[in-house]
């Protein structure tokens, strides 16, 4: 069954992330990690936002949108995956099994932001045109105004979108309960692996001169770490 | 003396944040820069025509890092009050933006985009399993401290010395420090790869803890090495993501 409440969040969520990225502010805010944590603490999961976030964070952390060239939606596909994650647990938390489901069902989400960015600049266009315009006729007060103009087509689009997702979950939601327990386990067992993945595809994403030599010695650190706790004991 | 109060600059600054709101392939961020300065603008023009030629000569094309951008505004600022009190001629300003646009913007993709936001992403990450939902806000606290605080040095910056706030950016020696970053962004990556093998494989059976976590940093290492030649990222996840649910399906 669907909860419209949480269609409603999500859209709203993600149609003011949406605006932060690209037209107001870009204080990170809608960064796979932070959208997709707050996506999953509005709908009552912050784990599943959290460890869904965490993934999608390192697998995008390389993106960047350098000069007039457009990288993937991040944000698009974070919220979106989040809010589709929180609904496809239907309020009984999440699980790995989960996580994957929708990680793998709407990763894809990020290049459909893309386009559809691509499509709203053609709008913005038009608002330059008649900026110019007017403030050829003596009106500048209305020409700079244009600008803000620009923002509602994003609020709208990605809102829809991030709604559209969470419906999608809530409707799938019975097929992943009635998965047999096979497939529930090879679900979770694919989440460690996509989790790992992410963070070699994130230690690229850094354009580090000499990445290997320093994810090298981050790991050599972690495993020592371990090895002491191991060996040792906890520090009492 | 000024003749923009404080307020005025308060005023561009806080509009500044809005520089990209209608970002278009013709104009870029015209639109947002004539929108940013127009306080100051209908302060220094008080003359109906004059302030329409000065946001004229805005709404031409302008593109350069959003957050740079606030160091351009106020060098424009800083040329505007001197057209305004007729100084110096408009084609300095349109030559200002012109000859910065461009360096300036490759400062800051490569401060900003490709050192500060994918190091504070993969510290926050790795910090997850201590912090827990405390991850994102850290994120966003050492991020924004650093974003915020540049962005108004910088507007300061161009509002104090014009063309000479070139000297004040290269004294930040921002390329140094994001080489930096980068190092401390890829150590984190690393680190939390090797966690994640860990943590997973002590989750499971005896039996099959070990075949979990070496799979787990195989894979991240094999990722890597996919990713750097051009192996599609998308492919390497989902396969990834096959092999493991196979193996778990069967064997888990």
């Amino acid at each position: 069954m669907v909860v419209w409440s949480h269609v409603a969040l999500a859209g709203a969520w993600g149609g003011l992330l949406a605006l932060e990225r690209r037209a107001f502010l870009q204080a990170m805010f809608s960064r796979p990690l932070v959208a997709a944590t707050g996506m999953g603490l509005l709908l009552d999961d912050a784990a599943s936002g959290l460890f869904v976030g965490v993934v999608l964070e390192l697998f995008h952390l390389g993106g960047a949108a350098l000069g007039a060239a457009l990288p993937e939606n991040d944000t698009t596909a974070a919220t979106c995956t989040a809010a589709a994650a929180a609904a496809l647990a239907h309020g009984s938390g999440g699980t790995p099994a989960i996580w994957s489901a929708a990680i793998l069902l709407f990763l894809g989400t990020g290049r459909l932001g893309r386009l559809l960015e691509r499509r709203l600049e053609r709008y913005a266009g038009r608002l330059s045109a008649k900026a110019t315009q007017v403030a050829a006729l003596g009106d500048p007060t209305r020409a700079v105004r244009q600008n803000l103009w620009g923002m509602w087509p994003h609020f709208v689009a990605f809102g829809l979108l991030a709604a559209v997702c969470a419906g999608l979950g809530h409707l799938l939601s019975p097929v992943m309960g009635a998965l047999p327990l096979r497939a529930v386990r090879a679900l979770a067992w694919a989440y460690p692996a996509m989790a790992s993945v992410a963070a070699g595809i994130a230690i690229q994403g850094t354009r580090s001169r000499r990445p290997l030599l320093y994810a090298g010695v981050g790991a050599l650190a972690v495993l020592a770490i371990s090895a002491a706790n191991l060996l040792l004991g906890p520090v009492p | 003396m000024s003749a923009l109060s404080k307020a005025d600059l308060w005023k561009v600054f806080a509009r500044s944040l809005f520089i990209q709101a209608s970002w278009n392939p013709q104009g870029m961020q015209n639109l947002g820069m004539a929108f940013a300065l127009f306080p100051a603008l209908r302060r220094l023009y008080p003359k109906s025509e004059a302030q329409t030629e000065a946001v004229q000569r805005h709404l031409t094309f302008f593109n350069t890092h959003p957050y740079v951008a606030a160091a351009i505004l106020g060098g424009v600022l800083f040329h505007e009050e001197k057209i305004a009190k007729g100084e110096e001629g408009p084609e300095r300003v349109a030559a200002f933006k012109a000859a910065l646009m461009g360096p300036l913007a490759a400062l800051g993709d490569g401060f900003f985009w490709l050192s500060l936001l994918p190091a504070a992403g993969a510290v926050s990450c790795a910090l997850v399993p201590l912090l827990g939902l405390w991850a994102p806000v850290l994120f966003l606290l050492l991020y924004n401290s650093v974003h915020f605080s540049l962005r108004a040095y910088l507007f300061w910056l161009g509002v104090r010395r014009g063309d000479r706030l070139v000297e004040g950016v290269a004294a930040a020696n921002l390329p140094f420090k994001g080489a930096r970053l980068r190092a401390l962004g890829a150590a984190s990556a690393g680190g939390l790869a090797a966690h994640l093998s860990i943590s997973f494989g002590n989750a499971h059976a005896e039996a099959l803890g070990p075949l979990l976590a070496g799979g787990c940093l195989g894979m991240g290492v094999l990722a890597y090495w996919l990713v750097a030649g051009r192996v599609s990222r998308y492919a390497v996840l989902y396969g990834a993501a096959l092999i493991f649910a196979g193996i778990g399906a069967f064997l888990g």
